[in-house]
């Protein structure tokens, strides 16, 4: 195996999934809810 | 000699310019779904100002039928194609958010109704998918795919077992095709049935959750019939998801068994890496919301929130459905996906109809 594939699989091991990337931004914009600076959200 | 194999250099697509891919795919799917929106709220005002009989249609509805019109008559130029796939990351982050509307004893009284049915609509379909893959004469891997996707959570649960059970690339795209074609046919045809039928917004919420595959659809179908539904939708197919992992490690360890897959070495770590990981975004809001971490006017932001990235991803089903594409699949897959499916909805509607009875909804 290739050092640079070895690279890749290592670094990908550290890559977050879709699912995590959609936790995290769901959870910051609840924080920026939370502590004001989002403040109202039209609907 | 030795073989001398010149592989190409893949260039890494920097973070900055897979950002940059994803924008106007992005803006067409808020387009969309805006669209559906304002057509919502203008074509039923029109249509009282003109004394017009018209039926009030949500925006979930327009914005879906408006993507489906783009994508089946103009098609979806490529350059929007990186950003319209975006819609399963609007998804997530809405049920996520949408975990700031339930309190945590609403999630454990409903959950566990949900789970028990959840239980028995897994057992039943997969023994009936595999029966008539079988009986089809379809290829027992084909089956399979077939078997996850209409038991525990379409297209993310055919993607999952596919890796594990080393299946052909060709048997998951028929699965797949098969899966958002039934799943296209369910927005239509659930809300109708349930309205015949009378059904509560809790009960037709748990037979949509059970009965629709894809999250989209399933998230999707349940708004179609109202917000409650919509909502209650959302929690019983988030418990079907969280099952993936376990569906998904019992098949792969059947397949190596038969010395077609690798064998699974560390079987925490594999549930763990399977599970979807949203859900436990969706629990942690609601516990907040539970302990009052948010007010009033932050839980109904972010609620606003949750519609909003829902707004995208009901776009994105629309856009992303191209029915001359799903024909090119063939038809026996779709046959045997079409029958269980039907099955299926029917075998789930008895259910959360005993349920209902039971529970006095």
């Amino acid at each position: 195996m290739s050092a640079e594939v070895a690279a890749g699989k290592t670094g990908s091991r550290w890559k977050l999934s879709l699912d995590t990337w959609a936790v995290v931004v769901a959870l910051l914009l609840a924080l920026l809810v939370r502590t004001g600076v989002l403040k109202h959200i039209p609907w | 000699m030795a073989n001398v194999v010149t592989v190409p250099r893949v260039r890494p697509v920097q973070p900055a310019l897979r950002f940059l891919r994803v924008i106007p795919g992005v803006l067409l799917l808020a387009a969309v779904g805006y669209a559906g929106k304002l057509l919502e709220q203008n074509v039923s005002a029109y249509a009282k100002a003109h004394h017009w009989t018209f039926p009030n249609i949500e925006y979930v509805l327009w914005a879906i039928v408006l993507g489906l019109l783009i994508s089946n008559i103009i098609g979806v130029p490529e350059i929007f194609r990186t950003g319209v796939a975006t819609y399963e990351f609007w998804l997530k982050a809405g049920i996520v958010l949408l975990g700031a509307r339930f309190l945590l004893g609403d999630i454990l009284k409903l959950g566990g109704v949900s789970l028990v049915l959840v239980a028995i609509e897994i057992v039943g379909s997969l023994a009936f998918m595999t029966f008539l893959g079988r009986l089809f004469k379809l290829k027992p891997k084909l089956t399979t795919l077939l078997a996850v996707g209409s038991a525990v959570c379409g297209v993310s649960a055919i993607i999952a077992t596919k890796g594990a059970i080393e299946a052909d690339d060709e048997d998951s795209s028929f699965s797949i095709a098969a899966i958002l074609a039934l799943g296209a046919l369910a927005l239509f045809t659930f809300p109708v049935i349930g309205h015949l039928l009378h059904l509560s917004d809790r009960a037709y919420g748990l037979w949509a959750g059970l009965g629709v595959d894809n999250t989209a659809e399933a998230t999707a179908a349940g708004a179609l019939y109202s917000d409650a539904a919509g909502k209650l939708a959302v929690l019983v197919k988030s418990t079907r998801n969280a099952m993936i992992g376990f569906v998904v490690l019992a098949y792969a360890i059947y397949w190596a068994s038969k010395g077609q897959a690798r064998a699974v070495g560390n079987k925490a770590a594999f549930l763990w890496q399977k599970f979807p990981k949203f859900v436990l975004g969706f629990l942690l809001i609601s516990v907040l919301a539970t302990y009052h971490f948010f007010n009033k006017e932050q839980v109904g932001a972010l609620a606003n929130l949750s519609r909003w990235a829902f707004l995208l991803t009901f776009a994105g089903v629309g856009l992303r459905t191209n029915f001359s594409e799903m024909r090119k699949q063939g038809l026996r897959p779709f046959a045997v996906g079409a029958i269980g499916e039907v099955a299926i909805a029917g075998f789930t509607l008895v259910l959360v109809y005993g349920a209902s009875k039971i529970f006095g909804w």
